[in-house]
């Protein structure tokens, strides 16, 4: 005789026709699905059309758009002096903010990771200008950078020195939105090192002073490698940063004087939304996204082989 | 018999929707004004359209004037089309050449209370190609230079207005008057370029003025004029005025004229409100003249429907609503008008509240002897071509000649 299984217990745990493995995957989905839909929408979905548009010669004005190719890719990379300029400006902005932001950063970290009393109002201090509106920080220093009635010329009056005109000489200018957009930055990368600097264990600074290291011999040989790690994610997250900002060279400069601080980001905005070269532009973005990439690679690459 | 009686409601529904008047309209018309007077005066104009049209109403739509054309150009790309629209004079030659404006010079010169030439001809060049008119223009607005009074008379100086009912006001004297107001001890600078950004946004306002009352020009039938003789001689008086008498607002300051920090300025009368409670006596006077003598520069501004909106026909008849002699002679109070009627009109001197008669008759004779500020369909371009190599022409030590060259350099090709 065949045993019933109209009373299993086994039988009533299954929804019909689904196996447990099946519900499984199904609530696992339903989870996602929202990050998932909004992923394909806002992300992928202008991905993609982004790689179609930078083969196009698309005007926004009239809704033209004809199929050119290569072509956009080519008037970037070969024809068009102002991209190579764009790409110096770009590359001397990287180079003077990352630098300078990971060193600040870390000799501020340095400074307030150990507890001691205060030691949170002082890491509020690093740490408000990165909340605070990226618009308001540029007016206000815009106005502080002004020439001669500028408040930053006015205090190196008082100590004798005749400063600049700051957002009017374009290798000034370039200086100066490096160093305000380091201010303004500098506090997440410092969290960022202090949270590093707490996951040392105290052991091996310990071990290395008994051994008789001095302090500078046990940042080098014992602290800094151990914030490997977390400087090659600081190096990446302020390299793609320095590439991408456009906020306080709108704000700021206009991409001026003389384009001294026209950098890729500002250009493609000028190019898509000032003059209405969408394929253009997007061609320039598709460009930009690639040397984000690369330089993402080429430090990942460098931290496997140990030199970073 | 409760389907019966579902069905004899549903016949009634029916009957009632079909013999209900057409569907209301709302034609949306964006505009760049957040000026509460400036939107009570244009509510009420839509407030009087619906006399004729009950059905239909006008939403007015702010954007910002900054981010204007660029907004208003994402909004007919994204099929967001409004139904009219103010359009800026450095706007229009590419929305016309990109095909976004409808041609409304057929319904508008078949409509006989329209009196379509009342519209004088000058004003209309920007709109019109041919017999298709593009959008007709609300704001024909002269460049005029605005004064602080108070400063004038403490400064013992006599104000442009007296110079320029004397016959005295021209670029020379304007220079000597701007360095004796730099000098006298009010913390102000003698001069401020429109809105301080004429080393920025407003380049062709800080330099065409000069330029043109000299005798030159910006282009001409492919011809870039930057590195005539005419212009280099007004840019080069201008760059002295910078950094020899340090008497404009220079590169990289702030000297707002509206709050006291310049003695003089270009402006329009629309800014006039700025003024209404302001701490000191202002006055309105013309662009002083050059060699060539007088020469106004007039900023301008249209209405226009958009070719791919949903109700173009209704829009048309409220452009035309909008335009008609009364409404534009509402309208002149701050935006001075294109219609020769009014504008020849002793009402229109009187119609500013702010600015005595005599300072409106400025307005007037400017407007009917001035010409349009420089367009082109590639003015964007032209103005991001020419602002690196005009950064290097406002330093101080500028080579004034190679400067203007290098800018006809980077300008030619684009014409």
């Amino acid at each position: 005789m065949k045993p019933s299984t109209v009373n299993d217990p086994r039988r009533t745990e299954r929804a019909p026709g689904l196996s447990l493995k099946m519900r499984g995957m199904l609530t696992a989905w339903l989870f996602v699905s929202p990050t998932v839909a909004g992923f394909m929408v806002f992300f992928l979905g202008p991905l993609i059309a982004v790689v179609f548009y930078s083969a196009t010669e698309w005007n926004m004005l009239s809704q033209t758009s004809t199929f050119v190719g290569w072509a956009n890719y080519q008037d970037a990379l070969t024809r068009n002096p102002d991209f190579w300029h764009v790409m110096r400006n770009s590359v001397v902005f990287a180079l003077g903010l990352v630098p300078m932001n990971i060193a600040l950063a870390l000799a501020l970290a340095m400074s307030l990771y150990r507890p001691f009393r205060g030691v949170v109002v002082f890491r509020t201090i690093f740490f408000a200008p990165v909340v605070t509106s990226a618009v308001a920080w540029a007016i206000v220093w815009k106005f502080l950078l002004q020439g001669e009635a500028g408040a930053v010329n006015q205090i190196l009056a008082t100590v004798g020195i005749d400063g600049p005109n700051w957002l009017r000489e374009p290798n000034w200018a370039m200086f100066a939105v490096i160093v305000t957009r380091v201010i303004k930055m500098v506090g997440l990368n410092m969290i960022l090192y202090i949270a590093a600097l707490q996951a040392i264990p105290r052991d091996f600074s310990e071990a290395a002073r008994l051994e008789g290291a001095t302090n500078w011999q046990i940042f080098r040989m014992v602290i800094w490698p151990n914030l490997a790690p977390a400087t090659l994610i600081i190096v990446v997250i302020t390299m793609i940063g320095s590439f991408k900002v456009f906020d306080h060279i709108y704000l700021m400069t206009g991409g001026g004087p003389e384009n001294g601080t026209l950098v890729l980001a500002f250009y493609i905005y000028q190019q898509a939304f000032e003059f209405f070269n969408v394929g253009y532009a997007s061609a320039l973005a598709i460009i930009m996204f690639f040397i984000v990439l690369a330089l993402t690679l080429v430090q990942i690459l460098l931290r496997r082989r140990g030199s970073l | 018999m409760n389907g019966i009686r579902h069905l004899t409601a549903g016949g009634f529904a029916l009957a009632i929707c079909l013999a209900a008047p057409a569907t209301a309209q709302e034609l949306r018309f964006t505009v760049w004004t957040g000026n509460d007077a400036h939107l009570a005066m244009l509510n009420g104009i839509a407030d009087t359209f619906r006399e004729t049209h009950p059905d239909v109403t006008v939403r007015f739509e702010t954007i910002p004037a900054a981010d204007y054309t660029q907004k208003l150009t994402f909004q007919l790309a994204g099929g967001n089309i409004p139904d009219l629209g103010w359009i800026m004079e450095d706007a229009a030659p590419a929305f016309i050449n990109a095909g976004v404006l409808e041609d409304v010079g057929e319904a508008l010169r078949a409509d006989a209370d329209y009196d379509y030439g009342d519209f004088s001809e000058p004003a209309m060049g920007l709109w019109v190609d041919g017999d298709a008119v593009y959008g007709i223009p609300f704001s024909t607005s002269p460049l005029l230079i605005f004064y602080n009074k108070t400063m004038f008379d403490e400064a013992g100086v006599e104000t442009p207005m007296e110079l320029a009912q004397k016959g005295e006001w021209t670029l020379d004297k304007f220079q000597e008057v701007s360095k004796l107001l730099a000098e006298a001890d009010n913390g102000a600078y003698g001069f401020e370029f429109k809105d301080g950004q004429g080393y920025d946004a407003r380049m062709m306002h800080a330099i065409m003025p000069s330029i043109r009352a000299n005798g030159g020009f910006a282009w001409r039938d492919g011809k870039c004029g930057f590195s005539e003789p005419e212009a280099i001689a007004a840019v080069k008086q201008l760059h002295d005025m910078i950094h020899v008498d340090h008497s404009i607002v220079p590169p990289g300051e702030q000297g707002d004229f509206f709050s006291g920090g310049a003695a003089m300025t270009v402006s329009q009368i629309s800014r006039a409100s700025k003024l209404a409670e302001g701490p000191f006596e202002w006055g309105l006077a013309p662009l002083p003249a050059g060699s060539a003598g007088e020469s106004p520069a007039i900023g301008q501004a249209g209405i226009a429907v958009f070719a791919q909106g949903k109700n173009k026909e209704v829009a048309t008849e409220f452009l035309a609503h909008m335009t008609n002699e009364e409404n534009v002679k509402i309208m002149a109070q701050f935006f001075p008008p294109a219609r020769k009627s009014i504008l020849n009109s002793p009402d229109f001197v009187e119609s500013n509240a702010l600015i005595p008669p005599e300072q409106m008759a400025v307005v007037a004779d400017a407007i009917a002897n001035g010409s349009i500020l420089p367009s082109h369909e590639k003015l964007p371009q032209i103005e991001a071509a020419m602002k690196p190599r005009m950064d290097t022409y406002w330093r101080p030590d500028a080579d004034v000649e190679k400067a203007m060259a290098d800018v006809c350099a980077v300008v030619t090709p684009q014409l």
